[in-house]
């Protein structure tokens, strides 16, 4: 039997599922979120641990932010294993402390930083490949589809970028949206929100135009160079990349 | 005329000035602010990277560049943006984060002093009245009076000028009207003054390849010229693509796109490795072999320095191989502290080992029995792995070879 562990879904639970395992040295298969469909080879336990903030002030006092963050990322990661890879990571983080990021000879590491980077590069792609449609009543609207659940990331730099402006962004693949009302924003489930009543704004099909006429231009044809596009702006981007969702 | 017609024309004649980054500054407006790491927005079908609004303000001017779609001698249609126009379009592109600034340059109209006075004007506008806090990286036009850069300066992020053409003989050739010591005497102003208010992100500059018979060394040592002289933050190379006929101008199909990227590589190689043109080029090769990258070039050449030990070896030795950059050799660098490093590795940590296996041993190891260390078999290696990498340059390298 595969012993697999069950954590609340979110982040700090993890956390303190594993600090709990590492602390009373258990070995576990998998660590898989409350909503896992066990298999027939599957004891699944569910040890409803309190979770508290402690752990990690724990994980930046031996190692520090940058590390923490290795492990957030990994957290949001699409990652079949991000779990496991987080039990891993964590557990050599305590003997090699703030030197575990030089360790690129153990797996869990490289995998973790792999994985964190790939998260990383998605959210800073997306920093460039959101589009924002104008609504009425001056509402900003966009939607994403990204691999790596990136929406928070991607709100905290909208949250600087457009403070003044009123903003959705909704997470079209997990079904989360993220609401700015010029102060802070709210990761909230779809179902728990109206918009399909907003309309578009009147300019907004020029201005998408002029956008548009602006990138078809832009190139130099005597230098084209498919391939390179591609590279840097794959093709699971398109859709919702206004300039190129016709292509 | 409709706006998106004039902003039709305009980014037409911009495009071919390549510097496109938004990188280097730390501003914050009512409305936007920048990246210090800089943000491409989208990405041109040339595969070039989108992040600024990259438009001249005119193309009318009154010089006649012989390499300028915009020259005076050219019979195209002429137009002028207001001001306001340019900040409609900024601002609501910048809303919708189709971009993440302005890139503005003009043809020279009326006079220098006449043109600075409409681009400042401009950036007033949006700093001031739309409180724009995005990136603006605004062109100098050279000849213009002092006190107008000072007034640019202190609204803008990046201010360049560019040099176009790596010697005078070349300037007084092409762009007869043009004076080499004004673009220069831009560069030191901004370097003189630079500061956190005043060209936060710093200057660039561009030359054109291959419109003249100048060669890489001139270029590159024109480079180093600049990049110590004026701190510039980046040269921009730009194959030369034949806009007019003219025959002081050479004519071929494609531009010299492999001639450019070798130039970048060097460029890199000046600003990160610690390389000098000098190391790279001299009066017997004065092009870069263009099979080749210019550090493994360099390497084959001091084959004698080679291998090096990934497990003791300098840090500034392990610049110097091919494959090893600037972030793997830290790594190695802390990581060999930890552990013996080993082929395996050192994929992990960011080489390319493709090309660095054959330049070092880990603890004394070489990848494959020794007596292959020699250069006939590296150089044969190296030009196969360049001809079959599947990446962009792969088509520019097999037009070359026929
Ligand atoms: S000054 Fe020369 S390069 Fe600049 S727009 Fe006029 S003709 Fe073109």
């Amino acid at each position: 039997m595969n012993n697999i562990y069950l954590y609340q879904d979110d982040f700090i639970s993890l956390l303190n599922l594993i600090n709990y395992l590492i602390k009373n040295k258990i070995k576990p298969d998998n660590i898989k979120p409350l909503s896992y469909c066990p298999t027939l080879l599957d004891e699944v336990i569910n040890l409803k641990i309190e979770p508290t903030n402690n752990v990690i002030d724990f994980i930046i006092k031996i190692g520090n932010n940058k590390i923490f963050n290795i492990i957030y990322y990994v957290f949001l990661s699409d990652n079949e294993n991000k779990e496991l890879i987080i039990y891993y990571f964590y557990l050599n983080l305590l003997k090699y402390q703030t030197n575990i990021i030089y360790m690129r000879n153990l797996r869990c590491v490289t995998k973790a930083l792999k994985i964190a980077k790939y998260v990383g590069n998605e959210a800073h792609r997306l920093k460039g490949f959101v589009r924002f449609q104008k609504l009425e009543h001056d509402i900003y609207y966009a939607e994403i589809a990204p691999n790596n659940n990136v929406l928070f990331l991607v709100s905290k730099h909208f949250k600087r970028r457009l403070k003044n402006e009123y903003w959705l962004i909704k997470d079209v693949k997990r079904k989360i949206l993220s609401i700015y009302d010029k102060k802070d924003f709210y990761l909230i489930d779809e179902d728990n929100f109206q918009i399909n009543d907003l309309k578009v704004a009147q300019e907004e099909n020029d201005i998408k135009n002029m956008w548009k006429e602006f990138y078809d231009t832009i190139a130099i044809k005597e230098r084209h160079n498919e391939r390179c596009r591609m590279n840097f702006m794959p093709k699971k981007y398109w859709k919702y990349i206004i300039e190129m969702s016709d292509e | 005329m409709e706006l998106k017609e004039k902003l039709k024309i305009l980014a037409d004649s911009a495009k071919y000035d390549v510097s496109c980054s938004s990188s280097g500054s730390k501003r914050k407006g009512d409305l936007g602010n920048t990246s210090f790491s800089g943000i491409c927005h989208s990405f041109s079908a040339d595969g070039r990277c989108i992040s600024l609004l990259k438009i001249l303000l005119t193309n009318c001017c009154i010089y006649d560049c012989k390499y300028c779609l915009n020259r005076q001698s050219n019979n195209i249609k002429r137009v002028i943006f207001t001001p306001e126009e340019i900040c409609y379009i900024t601002i609501n592109f910048y809303k919708r984060n189709y971009i993440e600034g302005l890139f503005l340059s003009s043809g020279i109209i009326k006079s220098p002093d006449y043109t600075m006075n409409l681009i400042i004007e401009t950036i007033t506008l949006l700093r001031r009245k739309y409180h724009f806090g995005g990136y603006i990286h605004a062109k100098a036009i050279p000849g213009c009076s002092e006190y107008l850069v000072k007034k640019l300066g202190l609204l803008v992020d990046r201010l360049s000028a560019n040099i176009e053409l790596p010697t005078e003989k070349g300037i007084k050739l092409l762009a007869p009207n043009k004076n080499f010591g004004n673009t220069e005497k831009i560069m030191g102003y901004v370097k003189n003054n630079k500061s956190n208010k005043f060209v936060p992100a710093g200057q660039s500059t561009q030359m054109i390849i291959g419109a003249t018979h100048e060669s890489d060394l001139d270029i590159m040592q024109k480079s180093e010229n600049m990049y110590n002289n004026f701190k510039l933050k980046r040269v921009f190379y730009s194959a030369y693509i034949p806009v007019n006929k003219d025959n002081l101008l050479p004519t071929f199909e494609k531009p010299p796109l492999i001639r450019e990227h070798r130039l970048y590589q060097a460029d890199w190689l000046l600003r990160y490795y610690g390389f000098k043109t000098n190391d790279l080029l001299d009066d017997q090769h004065v092009n870069f072999n263009l099979l080749i990258d210019p550090k493994a070039n360099w390497a084959l050449n001091h084959l004698q320095e080679f291998p090096k030990d990934i497990n003791k070896c300098s840090y500034y030795d392990l610049l110097k191989v091919p494959g090893i950059g600037v972030t793997s050799a830290k790594r190695i660098m802390k990581s060999r502290q930890h552990f013996q490093i080993t082929f395996k590795d050192l994929k992990n940590m960011g080489v390319v080992l493709k090309r660095a296996k054959y330049f070092i041993t880990c603890s004394g190891k070489y990848f494959i029995d020794k007596t292959f260390f020699n250069k006939n078999f590296i150089e044969a290696n190296l030009v196969l792995e360049d001809k079959q990498k599947s990446n962009p340059s792969r088509k520019q390298l097999s037009f070359f070879n026929e």
